[in-house]
């Protein structure tokens, strides 16, 4: 289990991260959430041990990161990380090696990720002659050489086509399925959604949303209410609870304080004929990331 | 870690050799070196008019032909590729008709009653230098020698001032030898030789020091190396890779020129021993002799061994400054620029070798032989020549030692925040910083 236990980073007066704490289980998949500069990296780095924590404590089943759990982790970084003047063999058995692997195993390893890739072709081609998305999934076998017990995946599906972006899906919920903790960060919230149960919030560095997901749209209050028939977007705009309705292409969307304003809405579609649709909608995780980021700065 | 070390130096180092362009380059500089070292067969191989015969066509106008003739034989002894041919025309008109449109020089011998004879020398186009003065000089002894014949001193006199004077070496110092004397000037030159390739050899390092940090530092895959192995390992594994690199490269420099002799014995002159041909190409036999005479052979026991560590502890300083340089720098653009000074030092000691000729016993230059970095240049050929003594060395060395070991203890806490640091704002403030942390 990760633990990241009251966590700061200061460069000089700049706080970077500011007492965080969180931890990933075994076979957990965790969102690492925030806009550019939030300190996500910033934490990646001293998961990684590249950067101390200037307060604080990072550690892996009970134990300090060191050189010796490094090897069991595996880090695809959000910018290349690839030497592009290798092969895609010399560059994994190059990374292979720093991670305590033999030229044996590297190699066994390779071929099996390659075929489940699809580029088993371009085994012997130069990384710089690969395109951008198979340089990403290059990126990602470097991550996984060593069937990491921890996995950070920043930005995993950068560079990728929908079918690519697919591919990934599977082999990280399989990595998962095999105990794999992940770390996982990424601006596509719909991502997030589909794999974290459990994330963290960043804004300046400090948390400001954390836990399972599930919770953390049951605790959120505003929600959302889906309506398809003949209203009027003034009428509903001042209906008490109400606080915003838009009309999309197939419906309204009714925004309410919390689940008890409900009601209201429901009583007034009682005086309107041609209602096909009423739901009571969970908000999704980009609109409870908006709304928090932009609490956060609004403060 | 001792095994990702191990495998970070073997990596770093293989993949230097198995470039294809180390492999190009040192065709190039194989075909250079064997070039230069047999630069007169091709030079003559090319062909030319520098070895045609060289005809100096006379008018003896004022009866000293004979002599004017015997006193250009010397110049033959300039002429290294063809031969002086030396014949007596009839008349002026005549002559320059015959040396219309070549290389032929016409001398008209004049008589002058106030200076023995006057020449007029003639030539249908320019003529080199060498020949010019040489000509000129064998002219001015044959006017001399006239001259003192004519004035009727006796033959033994006469051959007294013509003969050389006898200069007598001697020394106060009873351990002073001339042998020793000669044997130092040559050891000195050859020291200057020497220097010129370990200068190479050292920008070498630091570029390619710079080169392979950079790259490695352009992507985030310095993140992926650094996250699973120390940067102090990091740091070392480039440094001794490199130096081992070029440990190679300069042996191989060696091997070049002894093929470059192999080749000249082998077309120049197969029936004579190698060994004697080789020797006799760089008069070896000659300078051996000298060493050896000379005594320079028994403190070699100790001159040789301070050079060594003086070279290994330069080359450790170069290689340590250049990796420290090339981490706090982001890409390879920007560690060219830092790597100047750097490269300008290493020249100042190579310029200061010629300045020492100049100006012996100079206080200045024995203050900057201490100086690290500039040492590795100086010192070996003023230590030589007994500009320097080892006393001086000495301090040079421990100097030298001090460098290595602040940049180790301080440039490696600048490396490992440099080489993950992106970014060039508060770049010397960074650094400062990661000095000051313990």
């Amino acid at each position: 289990m990760l633990k990241v236990d009251g966590v700061t980073k200061y460069y000089d007066d700049f706080k970077a991260v500011d007492n965080l704490s969180f931890e990933v289980k075994k076979g957990e998949i965790f969102g690492l959430l925030g806009v550019n500069g939030a300190g996500k990296t910033t934490t990646f780095r001293m998961i990684m041990n590249l950067i101390s924590p200037s307060k604080g404590e990072i550690t892996w089943n009970g134990k300090k990161i060191d050189y010796s759990i490094t090897d069991k982790i595996g880090f695809l970084t959000e910018e290349r990380s690839l030497l592009t003047k290798l092969t895609v063999k010399e560059q994994m058995l190059f990374y292979g090696a720093l991670k305590s692997l033999d030229e044996e195993t590297i190699l066994k390893r390779l071929d099996k990720l390659l075929k489940k890739f699809e580029i088993e072709e371009y085994k012997d081609r130069k990384i710089n002659t690969l395109s951008k998305g198979n340089q990403q999934k290059v990126q990602f076998i470097s991550a996984i050489i060593n069937e990491p017990e921890l996995l950070i995946l920043d930005e995993p599906f950068s560079g990728l086509d929908p079918i690519n972006i697919e591919l990934f899906k599977s082999v990280i919920l399989e990595l998962k399925e095999k105990g794999t903790s992940i770390i996982f960060s990424s601006h596509r919230m719909d991502h997030v959604e589909l794999f974290c149960e459990k994330l963290v919030i960043l804004v300046r560095g400090k948390s400001v949303l954390e836990g399972y997901l599930k919770d953390i749209k049951k605790d959120y209050k505003i929600k959302k209410v889906i309506i398809e028939g003949d209203v009027k977007i003034g009428e509903l705009k001042k209906i008490d609870g109400v606080t915003n309705a838009i009309k999309t292409a197939s419906c309204y969307e009714v925004t309410i304080k919390d689940e008890s304003y409900y009601k209201n809405v429901f009583n007034y579609l009682k005086t309107k004929d041609n209602i096909t649709k009423f739901s009571l909608e969970e908000p999704s995780l980009e609109e409870i990331f908006v709304s928090k980021v932009g609490e956060a700065y609004g403060k | 870690m001792e095994n990702k070390f191990k495998f970070l130096t073997k990596y770093s180092l293989l993949k230097k050799l198995k470039n294809k362009w180390f492999l190009v380059a040192n065709i190039i500089v194989l075909i250079v070196i064997v070039g230069l070292v047999n630069i007169d067969s091709i030079v003559k191989f090319f062909g030319g008019d520098f070895n045609d015969d060289v005809k100096i066509r006379i008018v003896d106008n004022a009866g000293y032909y004979q002599e004017v003739k015997e006193g250009l034989k010397g110049v033959q002894s300039y002429l290294t590729d063809s031969k002086i041919k030396i014949t007596k025309e009839e008349s002026e008109k005549k002559a320059k008709k015959k040396i219309e449109g070549k290389d032929d020089i016409l001398l008209v011998l004049n008589e002058d009653s106030n200076n023995v004879f006057k020449v007029d020398f003639i030539t249908d186009s320019y003529v080199d230098t060498v020949k010019y003065q040489a000509i000129i000089t064998s002219l001015n002894t044959v006017k001399q020698s006239i001259a003192l014949e004519n004035s009727n001193i006796d033959k033994g006199e006469l051959a007294k001032i013509s003969k050389e004077v006898t200069v007598e070496r001697s020394f106060l110092n009873e351990d002073k030898t001339k042998d020793e004397e000669e044997s130092k000037m040559i050891l000195s030159v050859l020291s200057m030789i020497i220097v010129l390739p370990c200068f190479m050899l050292i920008v070498f390092l630091v570029q390619m020091i710079g080169a392979e940090i950079n790259e490695e530092k352009s992507t985030r895959g310095m993140e992926i190396i650094i996250g699973n192995v120390s940067a102090k390992a990091h740091f070392f594994s480039k440094v001794i890779a490199s130096n081992v690199f070029v440990l190679l490269q300069g042996f191989l420099l060696i091997v070049y020129a002894g093929i470059g002799l192999l080749i000249r014995k082998l077309t120049t002159a197969p029936n004579e021993s190698l060994v004697k041909d080789v020797a006799s190409s760089l008069d070896l036999n000659e300078i051996a002799s000298s060493l050896a005479n000379g005594g320079i052979v028994d403190k070699l026991g100790y001159i040789i061994p301070l050079i060594v560590i003086l070279f290994v502890l330069s080359f450790l300083a170069y290689s340590l400054l250049a990796g420290i340089l090339a981490s706090i720098t982001t890409n390879m653009e920007n560690f060219q620029q830092l790597q100047t000074p750097l490269l300008v030092i290493s020249v100042i000691g190579y310029y200061l070798i010629f300045l020492s000729a100049a100006f012996p016993g100079s206080l200045f230059i024995k203050i900057v032989v201490c100086i690290p970095l500039i040492s590795i240049s100086l010192a070996p050929s003023l230590l030589i020549s007994g500009e320097i003594g080892v006393g001086v060395v000495i301090i040079s060395i421990v100097l030298l030692a001090l460098l290595d070991y602040l940049l180790i203890k301080y440039g490696l806490k600048i490396y490992k925040v440099g080489i993950l640091n992106y970014s060039e704002s508060n770049l010397w403030k960074k650094m400062f910083k990661a000095i000051k942390e313990k």
